[in-house]
């Protein structure tokens, strides 16, 4: 039994290993699979689209927009019959990993939202599909605002709508400091700094003037566009000077020599808790520089009326440095298989009234100006500020920055490593500049 | 654990209550042969009262993270960060409310799902696992180190690095959005660590149990029903609660997997209470986080009583 | 590998009748074997294979050869991941099991509210990795949380312990102990199995509690002992849920918290570099292979089978 046994082992262990092989292969071709049907790109659409057909639209997000959001497709289902619409939904962590995945797999969704910071990525590998070659009206929508989705002249997102980077100020915390607010017309990045320091001063412990700034790279944008600079080329290369980021950083140390922000570790861990455990959010602070879309979330935490000011240095320098960024966009994939449902459906979201209604502005002011004005009567007072100080900006703003290059998703992270290091004083602001430069480069460079 | 005022061996621990605690005679199920002198009983009262102080104030500060999550549930979302206190200055209960209906469909439909997929794992674990450790521990066979080693390599590999050809391996077998992916791998023995669990446990089984119904010719199979798997309940009761606790914690590969709304899981349907970008609604997860705690809880409760039915109770000389 | 060595022990005590148990382990070992070949195989085929690739997860994989493992060693980030995780493990892990050894000493025998008291203790470590765990961390180790709140009232002034890259890996490290409930209910199940007959001979014998424990508890445990070193040595190696959600997702501050792990899924799932994250997996895996291989080795000195 026991040297027929053996050989049985050996015969079964030998298929087992081919068996293990084949399996590999098959993976691997998976993976080559799914790329090859990517290859096409999005210049030849299906010659005929049969529906009834099923498309997957995929967002991030939470509760309250998955709501909203599973109400405009009801709508989109109702006028259009034939084409069902499956949601994908999840956080924004979740949401890229998942859609990395599905993408490898050649299982890419249908209607993809994407972010600035990826949509070079994902675009450069031929996942995304040139919209203008699709049946989209994008004529309500701003040239300017539209280039924010645009690389190398293909239309690869279309942007949701509009956020800008601003500065949001409790006026309830400045009166009780006995300082007065700022003009936001005309201060500068020296005011800033006073203001905050006077704010922390004069409110007394357990209150500062200003949470940090540094951990976005949009504020370096601000300040490199005042100075005539920019961020990214449109090249896709690093437009601003060493100099610059210094003296960015260098706003930061001012802040905290002065008492105008909390030392580094409470700075650090406001900064991780989010617009609602920050210093706004839990009315510990004067000010904070946020995205305008996240004014509801501050103001609801924070129980006070909050304001919106341009940030500093907006006539201080060679121009203004402000500008719309869109909020995310919608792209359809380069192998849908439903280009022309897929197409109807951003057409819709984008331009139906009835969307925008339900949707106002969760996803950013609505970059369609036409349902914009539709729904500012039916803002709540907060959306409404927001709107007012949008459109107060217009006339004021240059231009939208290019979109960042391939590789820009790693910026979040290496800000927050340099800036922190600045905060500790583990560096200086001169030496954080270069190793910023350093590291953009080479994750701009592969 | 030194302490010689609690008895060592009380026959069940739960069910025979220890006599420092009694006050009456010693419990007649106490095979222990040694006399206990009466001038001993205050300082095991004592003693055991400290040790009871000393479990409680431990058990505080384990909780205390839990039970500021059980406060913040009851608060106001707009509170939750600026009242950071313990105690809630009023009680509402609009999170349950609200986190229950937040969703497409009600946290119930996500509990569902979970619980569906816990139960097809709990099967697989412990029906797939117990049979190859059953062949580690007792069965000699050619290449086994070998494949032993193979079993332990299995797990020492991150997951994230493997997720995107399993993806591709299930999608070409159209399981995704089903709950294939989660169920059929723990049928097939592919969570090694349970399998280690258990060669581990039935090593400690006195080989003279198997050879004693080896003579009586009964076969492995026998064996494995008959002598193992009842004397391995406290294996078996660990690699359940595990295999609970861990499936329905697990976010990562249920959030690959399943695409369709109606197909998720409570951790996936947790995560979509918060937006880094946005508004999050911090009092509907911590309430649907406590809710989504009472089945594990629940089920801890009731498992780790097989915890204590070992060999030790079974009476097996 | 020297599992080997480790399994090699049982063979001695084989009697020749039980040889050639073939069919039988074929039998037992039929559903691990074809999920073996079926699901885990080729995956991790798959994943060594693109350790040797430039792959972005959008387009296909290019071959680059050893490319991706010479990188690793003059990527900064990587080395001090490195170090982060051998600190990490090697704190957290002996902590951990101390504490689930002690109180599953002390929880175990007779006692009152027993059950209570051994499913509080495991509470935390249901709540796993669950996103509201960053928010509890900070309610402790915040600049206002409960650690500075206690230390005030001995006018001490704290700081925000999470958010500083000195002491932040400190108080992950806290939360890998605060969940030693895992292996206390192994240890639990294991103090549970050692047969009552041996304690009944020591005590006729008349062993004080202490010789009991130390010639019958721990010895009978020592398997369990093992097991449980072996398998949080891994999970603590591969440890990721907790560092991503209480840094944020980025390991920081500073790196400070960047584990092995969550450096991997930043590089594959971040930085879309999944070829130089597949690399990092294997060599993860020869780590924790040779750590592994180490332990069993020692295992011979100080386990003890019972067959």
């Amino acid at each position: 039994m026991s040297t027929n046994g053996l050989r049985t082992r050996r015969g079964k262990r030998l298929a087992a290993s081919a068996a293990g092989i084949a399996a590999v292969a098959l993976t691997l071709a998976g993976c080559g699979g799914g790329d090859s049907g990517i290859g096409g790109g999005g210049d030849e659409p299906a010659a005929a689209e049969e529906c009834p057909c099923e498309i997957r639209f995929a967002w991030w997000g939470s509760d309250t927009r998955h709501e909203s959001t599973e109400q405009i497709i009801e709508a989109f289902e109702a006028e259009n019959p034939d084409i069902t619409v499956v949601p994908d939904f999840t956080d924004w962590d979740g949401y890229w990993d998942k859609l990395a995945t599905s993408v490898a797999a050649g299982d890419t969704p249908d209607v993809i939202t994407q972010e600035e910071r990826y949509i070079s990525d994902y675009s450069t590998k031929n996942v995304l599909a040139d919209l203008s070659q699709l049946d989209i009206d994008t004529s309500k929508v701003d040239d300017s605002v539209l280039a924010g989705g645009q690389i190398e002249g293909a239309q690869y997102g279309i942007p949701t709508g509009i956020n800008a980077y601003a500065m949001v100020a409790d006026p309830e915390i400045f009166a009780d400091a006995g300082v007065d607010m700022p003009d936001d017309t005309t201060w500068t990045w020296e005011d800033y700094v006073t203001t905050a320091n006077a704010v922390s001063e004069g409110a007394g412990e357990g209150v500062w003037g200003t949470q940090d700034y540094g951990f976005n790279e949009a504020g370096l944008n601000v300040m490199a566009r005042q100075r005539g600079e920019t961020l990214f080329t449109p090249e896709g290369e690093l437009g601003v000077s060493e100099q610059t980021v210094a003296d960015f950083f260098q706003v930061s140390l001012d802040l905290m020599e002065g008492g105008g922000q909390p030392d580094a570790a409470r700075t650090v861990e406001y900064q991780a808790a989010g617009p609602e455990g920050g210093l706004l959010g839990t009315n510990q602070g004067a000010m904070g520089v946020w995205w305008t879309n996240q004014l509801g979330a501050l103001t609801d935490s924070s129980g006070h009326e909050l304001e919106l000011l341009r940030l500093p240095g907006e006539t201080e320098g060679e121009r203004t440095g402000m500008y719309y960024k869109p909020a995310m966009f919608y792209s359809v994939s380069a192998d849908t298989e439903y280009p022309e449902s897929s197409a109807k459906f951003v057409d819709f979201l984008l331009n139906s009234q009835e969307a925008a209604d339900i949707m106002l502005t969760d996803r950013g002011l609505p970059a369609n100006t036409e349902v914009r004005e539709g729904i500012l009567g039916e803002l709540s007072p907060t959306d409404q500020k927001m709107a007012d100080f949008m459109a107060d900006l217009e006339d004021e703003i240059v231009d939208t920055p290019p979109v960042p290059p391939h590789g820009s998703a790693e910026i979040a992270d290496i800000m927050e490593r340099v800036n922190t290091d600045v905060l500790f004083e583990r560096i200086t602001p001169d030496e954080a500049a270069t190793q910023f430069m350093d590291e953009f480069n080479a994750a701009i460079a592969d | 654990m030194t302490d010689a005022s609690t008895p060592t061996q009380t026959a069940t621990a739960t069910a025979v209550p220890p006599p420092s605690d009694g006050g009456g005679p010693s419990g007649t199920e106490d095979r222990r042969p040694t006399t206990r002198p009466r001038g001993r009983h205050l300082r095991a009262k004592v003693g055991s009262l400290l040790k009871h102080a000393g479990l409680i104030a431990f058990g505080f500060v384990m909780l205390y993270p839990l039970l500021w999550m059980l406060a913040s549930s009851f608060k106001p979302n707009a509170l939750i960060f600026r009242e950071p206190g313990l105690i809630p200055t009023d009680i509402d209960l609009s999170n349950y409310t609200d986190g229950w209906n937040a969703l497409l469909h009600p946290f119930s439909h996500y509990l569902i799902n979970s619980a569906i997929v816990v139960l097809g794992s709990l099967l697989g674990n412990l029906l797939s696992c117990s049979l190859a450790a059953y062949a580690f521990a007792r069965l000699e066979f050619k290449g086994k180190r070998l494949w032993f080693a193979v079993m332990l390599m299995s797990i020492m590999l991150p997951i994230h690095v493997v997720i995107v050809p399993q993806y591709v391996l299930f999608s070409q077998l159209e399981w995704i959005n089903t709950f294939l992916p989660l169920i059929v791998p723990k049928l097939l023995a592919t969570d090694a660590f349970f399998i280690f669990l258990m060669v581990q446990f039935f090593r400690g089984i006195p080989r003279e149990l198997d050879e004693a119904a080896t003579l009586d010719g009964a076969n492995h199979l026998r064996i494995y029903l008959q002598i193992m798997l009842p004397l391995s309940m406290p294996a078996l009761a660990t690699t359940a609660i595990f295999t609970f606790i861990w499936t329905w914690n697990d976010f990562f590969s249920q959030l690959i997997f399943l695409t369709r709304p109606e197909m998720y899981t409570v951790p996936i349907a947790l995560r979509t209470f918060v937006d880094s970008t946005g508004e999050s609604s911090w009092g509907s997860l911590f309430a649907m986080s406590i809710v989504s705690l009472i089945p594990v809880f629940i089920a801890f409760l009731f498992g780790q009583k097989y915890l204590v039915k070992g060999i030790a109770t079974t009476g097996i000389k | 590998m020297s599992v080997i060595q480790e399994l090699s022990r049982s063979k001695q005590s084989v009697s020749p009748r039980r040889k050639g148990d073939g069919r039988w382990a074929l039998f037992f070992l039929a559903p691990w074997f074809v999920g073996l070949v079926l699901i885990t195989a080729g995956p991790m085929g798959a994943s060594l294979y693109l350790s040797f690739t430039d792959y972005d997860l959008l387009s296909a994989p290019q071959w680059i050869g050893a490319e991706n493992f010479t990188r690793m060693f003059e990527d900064p980030r990587f080395l001090n991941s490195l170090g982060v995780t051998f600190m990490y493990v090697f704190v957290s892990v002996p902590l951990q099991l101390a504490a689930a050894l002690g109180l599953a000493l002390l929880l175990d025998r007779g006692m009152r509210g027993l059950a209570l008291y051994r499913s509080v203790y495991y509470l935390p470590s249901l709540l796993g990795g669950s996103v509201a765990i960053a928010i509890l961390w900070r309610q402790i180790f915040g600049a206002d949380g409960l650690v500075n709140q206690v230390l005030a009232l001995f006018g001490v002034q704290g700081q925000g312990w999470v958010s500083h890259p000195d002491y932040a890996l400190g108080t992950l490290m806290a939360l890998n102990v605060w969940t030693f409930g895992a292996p206390m209910v192994i240890f639990l199940a294991g103090l549970r199995q050692i047969p009552q007959m041996y304690y009944e001979a020591a005590a006729i014998d008349g062993a004080s509690k202490f010789r009991q424990f130390r010639s019958v508890t721990l010895p009978l445990l020592t398997p369990i002992i093992f097991f449980n070193l072996v398998l949080q040595l891994i999970e603590a190696f591969q440890s990721f849920t907790r560092a991503f959600v209480v840094s944020g997702g980025n390991g920081g501050p500073s790196d400070s918290t960047l584990l092995y792990t969550l450096y991997l899924y930043l590089k594959g799932f971040g930085s879309l570099d999944m070829g130089y994250a597949s690399a990092m997996a294997w060599f993860l895996l020869l780590i924790i292979g040779g750590m592994t291989a180490v332990n069993f080795l020692a295992s011979k000195y100080w386990v003890f089978y019972d067959d």
